[in-house]
């Protein structure tokens, strides 16, 4: 019954997409949610838990989900992976001595069943600091050479400058809309 | 007893899957014509907006079933600080482990960022096949209006075919961009690209005019592809079906 309520739901076109907002603890993620949602960089604290909120980009509705980052609550953030279109996982580019926890992160969270079909956007973050990672190390960092299957794309953002995010929300709203 | 049932349905209508990477330089139109494909042999296909593609810095995906396969593209970023993702020469330097493996030509060209700093972190024990050694086909495209940079261009193309991993894989050579009034005509491009006899070898290769925003030509390219991954699929057999991530 819910299957065909939310197929006529989606007949009438106004779907909400469900994004999930994922990374390490301290890697921009509420950061990221706020700017895209206000507009605005605002003062966060360690999220415990999650916050969501709902972003209006160019006429398209996102549930955006931003899921707390430290070890002890990353095994929950697969409570949250049913029914998700993308995944935005986000990375401290600055941070090279946790870049290999960040991919194992990753690597975990790809093979998880429910996430089969989510688009990956990845998200080089905090590019406004001085000797951060570059677009080509992130990739070859997260090991996302191993991907066969599903589309991603990286993008290089400073949340806190607000560059980068743009593009990447355009690209990710077109993929959505050619993968319906 | 569904799963029976299920797996019954699926040993009848599966079909061999083949993989085809799409290479080339940055803005050559690889993303567009892989949506030019994808509108082409998917009924009801909504292609992404030509205006809406961004330089791709990833990996682009697309399934298409045509004349009993089915073919799964890969399409790859084109950067220079991205081609070497392509085969992952990058990583097997860092560790210096393939190095006595590498044809000089794919040692050689470019400047290349250094991984060895931080390599360590990862695990750098993983290095899982590439893109070249599971790829079917090969589908280079060839910016035809870019006079500048088709020397480089055919500079890339001749690292790549030299790869031992690509040996005898069937390639498809696209002067794209043919919708632009000012472009190189295929017989200016072939001559380019038809230099290096000996790295060719005995692989299939075929060079074709096409535009992938009008999508003139795709049809044909796709058509010649298949039947050269057919022929030479004894010698690399179709992809495993539950090999999944």
């Amino acid at each position: 019954m819910g299957g065909l309520f939310s197929y006529f739901r989606g007949l009438l076109g106004a779907r909400e997409m469900r994004i999930l907002i994922l990374g390490l603890d301290g890697a921009g993620k509420t950061t990221i949610l706020y700017k895209l949602q206000v507009g605005e960089v605002v003062t966060t604290i360690p999220t415990i838990g999650f916050n969501v909120e709902q972003v209006t980009y160019k006429n398209l509705k996102f549930q955006v989900w931003d899921l707390g980052g430290q070890t002890s609550i990353r095994p929950y953030w697969r409570c949250y992976y049913g029914n998700t279109d993308a995944i935005i996982y986000v990375v401290d580019s600055a941070d090279r001595d946790r870049i290999g926890i960040s991919k194992d992160e990753l690597v975990h969270m790809l093979r998880e069943e429910e996430l089969a079909n989510a688009i990956l956007v990845v998200l080089a973050n905090k590019q406004d600091m001085a000797g951060c990672l570059t677009v080509a190390e992130v990739h070859q960092a997260l090991g996302l050479d191993a991907l066969r299957d599903r589309t991603f794309q990286i993008f290089k953002t400073s949340a806190v400058r607000g560059e980068g995010l743009d593009q990447a929300m355009d690209w990710l709203s077109s993929a959505l809309q050619a993968r319906k | 007893m569904y799963t029976l049932l299920h797996g019954f349905y699926k040993y009848l209508v599966q079909k061999d899957e083949y993989c085809v990477l799409i290479l080339g330089l940055d803005n050559a139109g690889k993303t567009t014509y892989l949506e030019a494909t994808k509108t082409k042999f998917t009924k009801k296909y909504k292609a992404m907006n030509p205006n809406r593609i961004t330089t791709t810095v990833g990996l682009n995906i697309g399934k298409i079933d045509v004349d009993g396969v089915r073919l799964s593209f890969w399409d790859l970023g084109g950067q220079v600080e991205l081609q070497s993702l392509w085969d992952k020469t990058n990583d097997a330097l860092a560790h210096g482990s393939l190095h006595l493996h590498l044809p000089d030509s794919l040692t050689k060209p470019i400047a290349r960022p250094d991984y060895s700093d931080h390599q360590t972190s990862g695990s750098p024990d993983y290095r899982g096949p590439t893109y070249f050694a599971e790829c079917h086909a090969v589908i280079y495209i060839v910016d035809s209006s870019d006079r500048e940079r088709i020397s480089e261009s055919k500079e890339t193309f001749d690292r790549m075919i030299a790869s031992e991993q690509l040996s005898g894989v069937p390639l498809l050579v696209l002067a794209n961009k043919q919708d632009i009034p000012d472009c190189m005509g295929v017989h200016t491009v072939k001559p380019i690209f038809n230099q290096n006899a000996h790295l060719i070898g005995a692989r299939d290769i075929m060079l074709m005019a096409t535009s992938a925003l009008t999508g003139d030509g795709v049809d044909e390219g796709i058509r010649w592809l298949v039947d050269c991954i057919k022929r030479n699929s004894s010698e690399r057999l179709p992809r495993n079906h539950d090999e999944n991530l």
